[in-house]
């Protein structure tokens, strides 16, 4: 490949540096340890690993996934190792990684959150941490929490409370106006907002006469959504102070543009990752080309599109 | 593992509806039971790679083949290729067969598209004998392939057009033998049933799973399915089909859930 340049595509979030934009979406990269057959993770400009929760989590009965088009509806569960087992197991195999790791962390309840968020603060190799207050698939927690902005604010001020790493805050899109959550957890004193997680819907088996998936509904993500995504960062973008993270169907480095074009500074590749286990290297080439074809940078280019 | 586009030397019907797929890939190494996800459209619909199991080595060691059934969108757009034409493979993945002991009487049980798997696994344990339920004697063209492997093979047809009538179940009766070790792919119901009668008879017994899968490597977690009592630590609860199997001991699995 064509070496990246690094002044051209160097963002910074919350103090956060990465060599490029492109970060891998939580729930879509593992623990980043399974990627490294097939992918330069030092290429990536961050890794957000799955969602972590103070206990281990089994996930939901499957099936858990049916194909969409040009897209996806998921109902993992937020299955994981937990918290303790990521710290003792999975990060110490990620030290090698010259890329920051960033926790993705998960509560049933808000004291779940801040044990979490306390829990990663003391471990060695964690440059920040996401608060995902936006699954749809699990029961209690997630997005509960993310679709109320009194809610959004009682748990990022938790996470904020206990931690000393720079806090980013995953947004769901099943709200009515994102520019109200944008404002929440702001004042909750998040240090960047990433949106969107993936959107509630629906596969019904016609044949069989019932949901294609057994938690009846899901989230929805890859292309199909990402003209949704690209509004609502755009939205959250006319209003937010933090730097934005936008997430929604890429799969090239035009489509990751449109995110960085509306507002925001990164950009994260979720389903893309599973398609092409290298996918985010290769969004990351494809900036890489664009902002070389315009002479420009990434920087340069934040918000660009005007409102 | 090796993530690259491989190019289609052949892709033929060889029964109804079953084609076989050349390709100029020769996989590093790769075990028998091990499965690509194979890319068949660069667009974004439909989106996901899909999952094959590995027939064989091409003679001559070109490349591989894969034997698959038309039965969905992806694989009427696979059906449709060219050779010439290139695909994204992902491979090879999964754990693959265990080999049987020493001396075990091997009985493999293949229902339709099942019969995958097993022939890498047959040419490595030549002689094991092979029972092998399809719809009719048409689907069952490529029993003649496990023959040439020295294979005894048995049908079970559902119109009785070969073999005996009925499910593959019914000839597994009289093989379960103590030192019979039974190697099993096919339809979720024929897996089901067969775990059964070898949990019955306290034979040993592995299986090959089949499961909607999005990433083949682990990491989308949606491929699972609920592991048997010797399921351990909460959040091994679950078995991803395509990095803890896809070939299982069927004990490992709780077929209750199935």
């Amino acid at each position: 490949m064509k070496e990246i340049s690094v002044n051209a595509l160097a963002v910074e979030i919350a103090g956060i540096r990465m060599k490029n934009p492109v970060m891998t979406a939580s729930g879509t990269f593992g623990y980043g340890l399974e990627f490294k057959p097939y992918t330069r993770l030092d290429a990536i400009g961050a890794v957000i690993v799955k969602g972590l929760s103070l206990r281990p989590r089994p996930g939901n009965p499957g099936p858990r996934i049916v194909e969409t088009p040009c897209g996806m509806l998921n109902a993992i569960g937020l299955q994981n190792v937990g918290v303790d087992c990521f710290i003792n197991e999975k990060l110490p195999l990620l030290k090698d990684v010259k890329t920051p790791v960033i926790a993705n962390i998960f509560g049933e309840t808000v004291s779940d959150y801040a044990e979490v968020a306390k829990r990663l603060d003391s471990a060695q190799g964690v440059a920040g941490l996401e608060v995902n207050i936006s699954c749809p698939n699990v029961k209690a927690g997630g997005m509960v929490f993310g679709t109320d902005p009194a809610s959004a604010y009682k748990v990022v001020s938790a996470v904020r409370a206990s931690t000393r790493l720079p806090v980013i805050t995953k947004l769901s899109p099943n709200v009515t106006d994102i520019r109200v959550m944008v404002r929440a957890v702001e004042d909750a004193g998040t240090d960047a907002i990433s949106l969107i997680n993936t959107i509630t819907g629906m596969v019904i088996d016609t044949e069989r006469r019932r949901p294609a998936i057994a938690n009846r509904i899901g989230g929805l993500s890859g292309p199909a959504i990402r003209p949704i995504a690209v509004r609502m960062v755009w939205e959250a973008a006319s209003v937010a102070k933090t730097p934005l993270i936008g997430i929604g169907g890429i799969t090239t480095g035009t489509d990751a543009m449109e995110f960085i074009l509306a507002g925001a500074t990164a950009v994260q590749v979720g389903t893309a990752s599973f398609i092409d286990p290298d996918a985010a290297v290769k969004v990351a080439e494809g900036i890489n080309e664009y902002v070389t074809r315009h002479k420009t940078s990434v920087a340069a280019l934040v918000g660009a599109v005007g409102r | 593992m090796e993530n690259l586009d491989a190019g289609i030397i052949y892709n033929k019907e060889v029964g109804p509806g079953y084609f076989l797929l050349g390709l100029d890939w020769r996989p590093l190494a790769f075990k028998p039971g091990q499965f690509v996800m194979l890319r068949v459209s660069d667009g974004l619909d439909p989106l996901l790679r899909r999952p094959f199991g590995i027939y064989r080595v091409m003679s001559g060691g070109n490349g591989v083949e894969l034997l698959y059934q038309v039965v969905g969108k992806g694989t009427r757009i696979l059906s449709l290729k060219r050779p010439g034409e290139r695909l994204g493979v992902l491979g090879p993945l999964g754990n693959g067969f265990t080999m049987p002991p020493k001396g075990a009487r091997v009985v493999m049980v293949a229902g339709g598209m099942g019969i995958v798997p097993l022939y890498p696994f047959a040419h490595e344990v030549r002689g094991a004998v092979l029972l092998y339920g399809t719809r009719d004697a048409a689907q069952a063209s490529v029993a003649g392939d496990f023959k040439e492997l020295g294979c005894p093979v048995r049908h079970a047809t559902e119109d009785g057009s070969l073999g005996v009538k009925g499910y593959v179940t019914e000839l597994l009766k009289e093989e379960l033998t103590r030192d019979a070790v039974v190697y099993a792919c096919g339809p979720a119901p024929m897996l089901k049933a067969v775990a059964a009668m070898a949990a019955g008879s306290g034979t040993q017994c592995y299986v090959s799973l089949e499961r909607s899968m999005a990433c083949g490597i682990g990491v989308c977690l949606g491929c699972a399915v609920k592991g048997g009592a010797h399921a351990d630590a909460e959040n091994k609860l679950y078995k991803m089909v395509c990095s803890d199997g896809p070939v299982f001991e069927s004990k490992e699995i709780d077929w209750e859930a199935f």
